[in-house]
């Protein structure tokens, strides 16, 4: 019998890194943290990124700047939405600064009727709360809100930490969002199956005028998600509708196809930037399968901080590649495995495998702080009087295509905030995002990755 | 300091224990308050990034803990969803409930439909009675017999931890939802007192008896619907989250077909979850994160 030699494996020693490596990956800061060709200054009227996901933990100190309060708005619990960071105390809104002409529901007509009600929930003097029913965005469950915001516009800043002894002291907290710039509005939503929820946060971060919509999650609807399904007959009838648990009902499936109509329509108008799923989905999750040369919506896929496509991240369909972190692979298509793993078993790995593309690196990002979110801490109250009692709370390793989403929206962002592109269709940033793309060619895959200048360096490599 | 300052004179470096600002505050030191500068450990992340990893993590579980799914079944088919469920009676919730009184008793669900409207709902129950006969819709009635008492494998089922350990705290969650739902929901069923579909349109036979209170909204619809909304406030990025409010729909719905409810009563249920969400996530605040810590 042949001792496998376990000195060589699973001793987890992993390289450190800085915390930025995205960052300087997209060639939007240099080595020495400087930033390339662009510097921040004030702006009366800053980029403005709507974020269709969950809520977020507004009060994160690298938030509290960029998340607007006025704006953000709620779909969970409310039908037609609940403000849920207006000052206390404030329970009607005044007047938003909308885009009240919008034709962006044309022709759709259950849309049109939405947006009227829409338009008209957000007249001047309106409940803050729509109907008195609360927003449903407790920081404590905004772990993936949080996180996306961070990595499109966190804002480095100097804050206080409380010491032990009692002392006081300045604690700078060095993380940036691609794009710290920017201003973020949070349109959140809850993740039951029907499409009305998600129409009318398009057609909100329509009517505030987004430059940039960021998707950074799947939409379930039921006709989309793998439509190849309608092809398959099981006795006369549709493997489709035979799987649906729910009826189908016509309404609902024209309002899901109003759905997809006015996102590709949201898409002509300002870029719509979405996840492309983290199970090699071909053709991307939906929406992002709906990215093509004639719209301008953005499906992402993730690469690793060797400069590989992460094992998770399909390879079709996608517009262009981000930073992001890696997983594990054991199956026909490939074999990519953590051999730094303590649990890592060389039994029954083939010779000709890729564990050399794995990588360790994460995405780094803000996270909830406290006990709350993916990354705990030591205090139930993670600051005291304002002041910070540790750091490592109020940030995580983050992932996944949301992660790499998240990094594109933030670098069309910059493009903007930069003066690189203004008043552009959908169609146009995503050409000036192309344009400024570095095409790698990795084991016969070609992919572009955004790069603000020259070519992307990859840490891990 | 400007933003460019921060970033160029300090740096955040993510090591093998956690993260760590600057160079020196990561070094063991005598110092306290530069030990505490340090910075706790960065923990866990995102919840989908590593398939591979929930996946050996399941594995890894003890998979044939032998439970009795049926434990919270009582003799006279009512709900009864604490006793027997190996949950004590949720006093300390109970009382947060009760001190939010204000928040969730009078949310705006549509009133109930004039009887004339009802008798027209009871049409479409009738037809789906007819249906219930047929070979298509047949298997329903296992369906609904099953869910007669509400029990966790309508919800478990979906997420893929029906009969895996290591979830406990998930279904205490799920049966601390289904308890304080119960008693909110008789509250608005009492205040509108609307009859059931078979005292309306005696020519419904419903599969199982009248349960011992009102129709209007859907019991069974609010609290599926209630475990729906909570669960994906906690794992939204699950796919399963979007998969328990197709079983809650479901759940529902078999409501409806079994004769009980009305197609309004499910509606109504399904308002009131969403609406009630933002106060049920203050009150199950500590279940919730130990419910989210066995996901991530």
């Amino acid at each position: 019998m042949i001792m496998q030699d376990s000195v060589e494996t699973g001793r987890e020693v992993y390289p450190q890194y800085n915390a930025l490596w995205h960052l300087q990956t997209l060639g939007v800061l240099d080595a020495h943290h400087a930033p390339v060709n662009w510097r921040v200054e004030h702006k009366d009227k800053p980029t403005r990124v709507a974020i269709i996901d969950t809520s977020v933990a507004a009060k994160h100190p690298n938030l509290q700047a960029v998340i607007n309060k006025e704006l953000s708005l709620d779909f969970f619990s409310s039908r037609l939405g609940s403000f849920p960071l207006l000052p206390d105390g404030q329970s009607t809104i005044g007047s938003l600064p909308l885009n009240w002409n919008t034709n962006i529901a044309d022709g759709l007509p259950h849309t049109v009727n939405l947006l009227a009600e829409l338009i008209d929930r957000l007249s001047q003097g309106s409940e803050a709360h729509s109907k008195g029913v609360q927003p449903c965005t407790s920081p404590i469950f905004s772990s993936h809100g949080t996180n996306v915001a961070g990595l499109v516009g966190a804002r480095p800043c100097m804050t206080t930490q409380l010491l032990p002894s009692g002392v006081i002291q300045d604690l700078a907290l060095p993380y940036s969002g691609v794009d710290p710039m920017c201003e973020i509005v949070q349109i959140s939503t809850n993740f039951d199956p029907e499409p009305e929820g998600l129409i009318l946060a398009f057609l909100y971060a329509e009517l505030i005028c987004a430059d940039v919509v960021l998707l950074p999650r799947n939409i379930a609807d039921p006709y989309r998600v793998v439509p190849e399904l309608a092809d398959f007959k099981v006795a006369d009838q549709n493997l489709l509708d035979l799987v649906c648990q729910i009826a189908p009902n016509q309404k609902q499936i024209d309002v899901w196809g109003e759905l997809a109509q006015l996102i590709e329509n949201v898409s002509q108008v300002r870029p719509v930037v979405c996840a492309a799923g983290n199970a090699n989905e071909d053709n991307a999750i939906y929406p992002a399968n709906l990215a093509s040369d004639h719209n301008g919506i953005i499906s992402v896929g993730a690469v690793n901080a060797k400069g590989y496509r992460s094992s998770y991240s399909s390879s079709r369909n996608i517009t262009v590649m981000a930073p992001s972190n890696d997983a594990e692979a054991f199956d026909a298509a490939e074999v990519r495995l953590n051999n730094q793993s303590a649990h890592y078993n060389p039994v029954g790995v083939p010779t000709k495998n890729s564990n050399h593309k794995f990588s360790s690196f994460d995405v780094i990002s803000t996270d909830v702080p406290g006990p709350a979110g993916y990354s705990g801490g030591p205090f139930t109250l993670p600051s005291v009087d304002g002041h910070m009692r540790e750091y490592g709370s109020y940030f995580s390793m983050f992932g996944g295509t949301s992660a790499a989403s998240a990094l594109v929206a933030g670098f069309l962002s910059l493009g903007y905030s930069a003066g690189k592109i203004a008043n552009c269709s959908g169609i146009e940033a995503k050409s000036w995002l192309l344009s400024n793309c570095y095409k790698r060619n990795c084991d016969q895959e070609e992919f572009v990755v955004p790069c603000w200048t020259d070519n992307p360096a990859f840490p891990d490599s | 300091m400007d933003i460019h300052d921060i970033l160029a004179q300090n740096r955040f470096t993510v090591t093998n224990t956690g993260l760590q600002l600057n160079e020196n505050s990561g070094q063991p030191v005598d110092n306290p308050d530069v030990a505490a500068a340090a910075g706790g450990s960065l923990s866990l992340l995102a919840l989908n990034r590593n398939r591979n990893r929930n996946r050996n993590r399941n594995r890894n579980r003890n998979r044939n803990r032998n439970r009795n799914r049926n434990r919270n079944r009582n003799s006279n088919g009512a709900l009864d969803t604490v006793a027997g469920s190996g949950m004590q009676e949720p006093w300390k919730e109970r009382e947060k409930l009760y001190a939010l009184l204000d928040e969730w008793n009078d949310l705006p669900i549509p009133l109930p439909p004039s009887t004339e409207q009802l008798r027209s709902e009871a049409v479409e129950l009738l037809v789906k009675q007819a249906l219930r006969r047929m070979p298509n819709d047949a298997h329903r009635e296992n369906e609904i017999i099953q869910e007669a008492t509400i029990e966790l494998s309508g919800y478990l089922r979906p997420l893929g931890i029906e009969d895996i350990g290591g979830f406990e705290a998930t279904e205490t969650l799920f049966y601390l939802i289904l308890a304080l739902t119960d008693e909110i929901g008789l509250r608005y069923k009492d205040r509108y007192n609307v009859l059931r579909p078979s005292q309306v349109e005696p020519r419904l036979r419903p599969l199982l008896p009248n349960p011992p209170h009102q129709s209007y909204p859907s019991n069974h619809s609010f609290q599926s619907f209630s475990i729906a909304f909570l669960f994906s406030r906690l794992l939204p990025e699950h796919p399963a989250s979007s998969e328990l409010f197709v079983s809650a729909r479901r759940i529902a719905e078999n409501r409806e077909w079994a004769g009980l409810h009305y197609a309004s009563d499910t509606n109504a249920g399904y308002q009131l979850a969403r609406m009630l969400a933002p106060v049920l996530e203050k009150i199950c605040e500590t279940q919730m994160s130990a419910a989210q810590a066995e996901w991530i």
